[in-house]
């Protein structure tokens, strides 16, 4: 097996032949009549409605904002959580003895059911959103974090151990470098989690955001302006990956 | 870890701080000797005797290797020197450097079989580690770690991680991060078994060179006895498990040697089939 030969121009090149054949077949098939547009949208009808919202009224853009902050917040509160109580588990096994048991019980609770709950509690604003971005970010987040503080190479410790290194040593100079490779995975997906717990929760209920119009105009047979909204998702997606790849790759060049 | 109690076999002196009474003579027990008096470990948990019994004497300076079969317990006698066991699975007497043993000993600098560098620092971070945990000022720590590495070799591979470096790099860097703290006593487990022959030969006269010059204690574990007889002063060689004793052969080759040159010196073989069939000898007695 051989790696990557093409050079890159050629890989967009192709990428962007494909993407457009892609859509050119879509457009031609829902015009002809083959693909009924009310259920599978249209290409230029995608592009129309997502100009329309974002340039012209800036309605859709305003959502976005909402969706972002609230996607920020969650995954924000909820690493920092989640890295703190995760590195308390490593460091105080006792701790994570008596409350290991506990923490799996709440995660183990399908989220989407708690959503009205934290309705009740939050409102219908950005507060029940954050809510639910944070309670899946924490748990992966700090999964991964006591993994990752497990993970420390025994040799280490034992070199740690004959050099006269206090626990404050061993812990920032070996537990919490080994551990970050492994917290940045939980990060990645906990970014991801974050984003998919806020848009489930506008879906649900929400006064703005994304999810919240999402769900509008399925409920008006809009698929134009719902596959305009998945695609700008998908976008977002994207970029939220490659930023955290870029992060990681200086943070952890040593890899 | 609390003091150790084998301490209380030495009238008690060590294990109260105090300072103990001179001793004189050749079996000074004074900063970079070793004194092992009947000492035996056994592993409760596991009904395990590893360690039968075993007395030995290393002088400060001297150049001791253990040889041994697998599993026999030399890792487990180096852990006892180093502090890294629980203090109940030890019955007799261990000093050193004089002292009772205790874990972060800083008369002692331990280097294993595997390098242990920390991937996330460069090989100058991973040569200064052991000076930084002992609290060597970052100036001067750095400037001993670059000349380490400058000795063992690697010159110009200050910046590069572990991950871009060869194996036998890599061990040298681990050599370089044990002679960068200033222990009168060096403990080596297998530090070049997984190395391949030239490697070896080369690593093994960089320490030489920087044992000679510097005259510290070394006890150095190896299945390799040919690398135990160019190298050392003694070769203790150790039974099966429980590890006992089975001969303590003094190796009379001129000193400063090189091992290199050694492979091809007929008193270097003649030496060395000795004390390969005294440990024939021990092994079948
Ligand atoms: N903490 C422990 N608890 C129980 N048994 C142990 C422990 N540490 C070592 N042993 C046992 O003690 C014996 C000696 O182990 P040790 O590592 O000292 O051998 P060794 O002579 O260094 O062998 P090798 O040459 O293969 O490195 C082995 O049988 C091992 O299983
Ligand atoms: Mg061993």
């Amino acid at each position: 097996m051989t790696g990557v030969t093409w050079p890159r121009w050629l890989i967009w090149a192709v990428r962007i032949v494909v993407l457009v054949l892609f859509f050119s077949a879509w457009e031609w098939a829902a015009r002809a009549g083959h693909l009924a547009p009310v259920l599978f949208g249209r290409p230029s009808g995608i592009a129309e409605f997502l100009y329309q919202e974002i340039f012209v009224t800036g309605s859709l853009l305003v959502d976005f904002g909402y969706t972002i902050v609230a996607t920020v917040l969650a995954f924000t509160s909820g690493s920092v959580a989640g890295i703190l109580i995760g590195m308390l588990f490593v460091t105080r096994p006792n701790l994570e003895a008596v409350f290991g048991p506990i923490v799996l019980a709440l995660n183990s609770m399908p989220r989407i059911a708690l959503v009205p709950l934290f309705l009740i509690w939050f409102g219908l604003g950005i507060g029940s959103k954050v809510a639910i971005g944070f309670s899946l970010t924490f748990f992966i987040v700090l999964t991964n974090t006591v993994a990752g503080g497990r993970g420390v190479n025994p040799d280490h410790i034992t070199i740690a151990e004959t050099l006269g290194a206090s626990r404050g040593q061993i812990f920032y100079k070996f537990t919490l470098p080994s551990a970050v490779p492994v917290i940045f995975n939980g990060l990645r997906l906990g970014l991801v989690f974050s984003l998919l717990g806020v848009i489930g929760g506008e879906i649900i209920a929400s006064e703005h955001g994304l999810g919240g119009t999402l769900e509008l105009m399925a409920a008006s047979f809009n698929t134009d302006g719902v596959l305009g909204i998945i695609i700008l998702l998908a976008l977002v997606g994207v970029l939220i990956t490659w930023g955290m790849t870029a992060i990681e790759a200086r943070l952890l060049k040593w890899r | 870890m609390a003091t150790h109690p084998l301490a209380t076999d030495v009238d008690g002196a060590a294990a109260a701080g105090r300072p103990r009474p001179a001793v004189t003579g050749p079996a000074a027990h004074g900063a970079g000797s070793i004194l092992i008096d009947r000492v035996s470990i056994e592993f409760d948990a596991a009904r395990l005797l590893v360690v039968d019994d075993v007395s030995l004497e290393i002088k400060a300076g001297e150049f001791v290797s253990i040889v041994g079969p697998s599993g026999c317990g030399k890792t487990t006698l180096l852990n006892l020197a180093a502090g890294l066991l629980p203090a109940e699975v030890a019955r007799g007497t261990m000093l050193v450097g004089g002292k009772p043993p205790r874990k972060g000993n800083r008369d002692i600098a331990y280097m294993l079989a595997r390098d242990a560098l920390s991937p996330w620092r460069t090989a100058l971070g991973n040569a200064e580690l052991g000076a930084e945990i002992r609290g060597v000022p970052a100036g001067e720590r750095r400037t001993h770690a670059r000349e380490l590495l400058d000795r063992v070799g690697l010159k110009g591979f200050e910046d590069t991680y572990p991950k871009a470096l060869s194996q036998g790099m890599r061990q040298r860097v681990a050599l370089a991060r044990t002679f960068a703290l200033d222990s009168p006593i060096l403990l080596m487990d297998e530090p070049f078994g997984a190395l391949d022959a030239q490697t070896k030969l080369q690593l093994e006269d960089v320490l030489l060179g920087l044992w000679q010059q510097q005259k510290r204690t070394v006890v150095f574990i190896t299945h390799d006895l040919s690398e135990a007889v160019s190298m050392s002063d003694r070769v203790v060689v150790m039974s099966p498990r429980p590890a006992r004793i089975i001969a303590d052969i003094d190796i009379p080759l001129e000193r400063p040697r090189s091992v290199r040159a050694l492979q091809k010196d007929p008193l270097f073989h003649r030496i060395y089939a000795e004390v390969w069939a005294r440990l024939e000898e021990g092994l079948t007695a």
